[in-house]
């Protein structure tokens, strides 16, 4: 390894050069770290479970506009109805689905005397006792709601219920001691409805899955009559989801008096809540691998000029009785020391870039080992872009040294 | 002469393919990114209603809780009004030339005969909407100040929607079903489609489709219609009432309001008004937090809504970044292409051609190469937008290349070919000829 040496002035003399594609390293550096980080941090957040069985849960939303239908016989119906499908765990009528950006978001307070800025925010929905088997939830304590506990919630009543089932999340949240279960909270200030804690569950997402408590959620025995909006959840068998979203969406559909707005595999619903995410995902990989390519092109492509440039030294340093690993070796060295010149300003670019994007537009700050990780890919790019050149130049015969001077 | 000079360039190209075809393509790939992620922005950014973005404006009364923490600017407030207050405000004289209250709500059409319902959104506002928001009618035109206060069945259809029911035409004085009840056309909006929907721009309806039907907000609230909207809350509902009257007067907050005004002393007295509204109304146990009233016009309404979001910024960074590293890698492959001309070059200068003669032949090949990465960047741009509009639902209107964009992507690569050609082509045009003819 004593020609370091000699690489080295040999690059002097070509400064700009060698500069132009050491920056081109750094910026491919600080783009890629901070482009990786962004996709990592956004497959993280959709890749958080909901809580529900979401390969085998679809989605019924429905729409009554005839106002003569007995809404709440019309549910009984359809529950029926979907329930005895072939294929199917469970159903429930629900008024608004976890993760699908719109939802019910209410206030517990553990105590008559709580103020609004001390209680406690969460997602609500509102279930009947087929729900905990629906949402696929775990009772980690506790019972489920019984039939004589429901209650209706629509434009000319709004009965309020006596029990409530919390998440472990929102019971903690509630209650730091661990000991919610059996607890009464409040469902307004001032010690109004009183709700009892009657069960606590794992885990469900709100609505809203980029709120800061989107794990702390309660479900109420309540049937939602607010419109004609009617939505159904229902769980089925292990490959058996897409035949009951199409057998479900017939037997609704055959009631000339509402529409069928809309049936949806739970995973499609997911898609579309996240989209934006995926987006970033999708867009932020296309931005590095594109910038790999064009970097390591550029590298193939001033090496190639090199070495037609340098035909006539290379022919004579075989002639000298270089062999040709030598001649590869001196192109691998060189543009090693070029990235890695690249590399040392890249590392500070990255953190400049890092922490330009997180004052502005709050991205997070990039963990450090993201650093040594985009140094390797880096040297691995431009070991394997000059390595075509490098071959072609110790395809260079000696004879050329003796020719034309 | 520019046509031997582009000749000459064309030729120089063929030489070198590889290095050619490198660049044509490292510049492609930078303006197409660049221009998708720009595009994007410009678009999200763009004024939805030009002649008009001054003198409309977005009212905000902060009617919220009192615990919650203290309000230092527009953002902080509810980008929403109660019913109560929109309903005051509209009935009140005030500076304002026009005033509008409006929400989001929606139902289902029942066309005649055997076509199947379908689920509409419903604008539900008043007869001043049209005018100040310059609605463009197809036929008929917006419904009488009458109609808001009889609250009459009448509505204001979407030529979409006119076109679906009664075959594009005039369908003035018809008839449409909505739910249970008949409503009567009285105008047909031709397209129309501000980007962003300034009026309602809220999460992320920034930009959807304008509603297919409007209906007085009066008749609306009648029926009622629900709000299809965000809806918040601070204050438990009067349960002494029913729960439509105890809504309707609530703390909560889901309707919109817009003012225009024309002169600066028209926007200072009607903010005076607003300030005095909100003063009466603490005297009657409303409003518990501080006094803040807030007036944005529609630009800086979009702002106070975050419309164009971080990821677009984000995106719109790093693509700009990534056209930096294109810019860097085609002025290092010139670089070296250029030096390897000097001998071309000193034969081209022996035979009597001046400096400033070479200096602006290789700028033309310089400029050859920008504009067939423009063009390639173009191509790219397209499909990267196609490739956004698929990603991100409710794109649809967002993403076009006009006219504007299209030669803005042209000059952007011809300026960053030359940008990036310039130190290479001044330092051949530098070339001492005689020194290079002698090795030949």
């Amino acid at each position: 390894m004593n020609d370091f040496g000699p690489i080295f002035r040999t690059l002097l003399r070509n400064k700009l050069g060698a500069l132009l594609i050491a920056l081109q390293i750094a910026l491919t550096l600080a783009v890629v770290t901070n482009a990786a980080y962004i996709i990592g941090q956004r497959a993280d957040d959709v890749a958080r479970p909901s809580g529900l069985d979401e390969a085998n849960t679809a989605i019924f939303h429905t729409t009554l506009f005839d106002s003569n239908v007995d809404q709440q016989q019309l549910r009984r119906d359809d529950l029926d109805a979907l329930r005895n499908l072939p294929g199917v765990v469970a159903a429930v009528p629900i008024q608004s689905v976890p993760i699908s950006g719109s939802g019910w978001g209410e206030d517990y307070y553990t105590t008559p005397e709580m103020t609004s800025d001390e209680s406690i925010n969460f997602g609500m929905f509102m279930v009947d006792e087929h729900g905990l088997d629906t949402l696929d939830l775990e009772m980690l304590g506790g019972r489920n709601f019984r039939p004589e506990e429901m209650t209706l919630r629509s434009l000319e009543s709004f009965e309020s219920p006596r029990v409530t089932i919390v998440s472990q999340a929102l019971a903690d949240a509630l209650f730091p001691d661990g000991d919610a279960l059996g607890k009464t909270v409040y469902d307004e200030p001032n010690g109004e409805k009183p709700m009892e804690i009657i069960g606590i569950y794992d885990h469900m997402q709100n609505a809203w899955p980029h709120s800061d408590n989107v794990n702390r959620t309660a479900l109420i025995p309540a049937y939602a009559n607010f419109g004609g909006q009617m939505m159904y959840l229902v769980r089925a068998e292990p490959g058996q989801r897409d035949a009951v979203m199409a057998a479900g969406e017939a037997y609704l559909a055959k009631n000339r008096s509402r529409i069928v707005e809309h049936v949806r595999s739970y995973e499609e619903q997911k898609r579309r809540t996240y989209d934006g995410d995926i987006a970033m995902i999708t867009l932020m990989s296309a931005v590095i691998t594109v910038l790999a390519a064009v970097t390591g092109l550029g590298i193939v492509g001033l090496a190639w000029f090199s070495v037609t440039q340098r035909r006539k030294q290379i022919g004579t340093r075989r002639a000298l009785g270089a062999t040709r690993l030598d001649i590869v070796r001196y192109f691998m060295v060189e543009n090693w020391m070029i990235t890695s010149i690249g590399i040392v300003i890249g590392i500070v670019g990255a953190v400049t870039l890092n922490w330009f994007l997180d004052t502005e537009y709050s991205t997070g700050r990039v963990p450090l080992w993201y650093l040594p990780a985009g140094m390797v890919a880096l040297w691995l790019l431009g070991q394997l872009a000059v390595l075509l050149p490098a071959r072609r130049a110790a395809s260079i015969p000696p004879a050329l040294a003796t020719r034309s001077v | 002469m520019l046509s031997y000079y582009l000749a000459l360039a064309l030729a120089s190209m063929r030489r070198t393919p590889v290095l050619s075809s490198l660049m044509v393509l490292a510049l492609g790939l930078g303006i197409g990114a660049f221009m998708t992620t720009f595009t994007v922005y410009y678009l999200m950014s763009g004024d939805p209603i030009p002649h008009k973005s001054d003198v409309l404006f977005a009212v905000q009364l902060d009617n919220w809780d009192p615990n919650s923490p203290p309000t230092e600017s527009a953002e902080d407030v509810q980008p929403q009004l109660t019913w109560q207050d929109g309903l005051n405000l509209m009935r009140a004289d005030t500076p304002a030339t026009r005033q509008a209250h409006m929400y989001s709500t929606g139902a289902i059409v029942v066309p005649e005969g055997d076509e199947p319902p379908f689920d509409e959104n419903i604008r539900a506002t008043y007869q001043t909407f049209f005018e100040m928001f310059d609605v463009p009618f197809l036929h008929g035109g917006a419904w009488d100040g009458r109609a808001d206060e009889e609250r009459a069945s009448v509505a204001v259809i979407g030529r979409e929607l006119n076109d679906k029911l009664f075959g594009g035409g005039d369908s003035v004085g018809k008839s449409i079903r909505l739910d249970d009840n008949y409503f009567k056309v009285v105008g047909v909006i031709d397209d129309w489609q501000p980007t962003p929907r300034f009026y309602h721009s809220d999460w992320s309806r920034a930009f959807a489709d304008t509603a297919q039907i409007f209906v007085p907000m009066t008749r609306a609230i009648d029926e009622p219609m629900g709000p299809r909207g965000n809806t918040n809350c601070w204050a438990p509902l009067d349960e002494s009432v029913p729960v439509i009257e105890a809504f309707l007067k609530s703390e909560c907050v889901w309707t919109q309001f817009w003012a225009e005004l024309e002169t600066p002393e028209q926007v200072a007295a009607y903010k005076d008004y607003l300030d005095n509204y909100v003063r009466d109304q603490k005297e009657v146990g409303r409003f518990p937090r501080p006094l803040n009233t807030f007036i944005s016009d529609v630009n800086e309404w979009l702002d106070v809504m975050g419309v164009v979001g971080n990821d677009n910024r984000v995106q719109l960074r790093l693509s700009f970044l990534f056209l930096v590293v294109c810019v860097l890698n085609t002025v290092g492959l010139l670089l070296a292409k250029f030096l390897g001309k000097g001998g071309e070059v000193a034969l081209r200068r022996a035979m009597g051609a001046s400096r400033g003669a070479v200096f602006s032949q290789n700028l033309v090949e310089v400029g050859t190469i920008g504009v067939l990465g423009g063009l390639l960047g173009i191509g790219l741009a397209w499909l990267g937008l196609r490739a956004v509009e698929s990603l991100y639902r409710g794109y649809q209107h967002l993403v076009h290349l006009d006219v504007m964009m299209l030669t803005a992507a042209v000059g952007l690569s011809v300026a960053a070919a030359v940008a990036a050609g310039l130190y290479p082509v001044w330092r051949v045009s530098r070339l001492q000829p005689a020194g290079l003819l002698k090795t030949q």
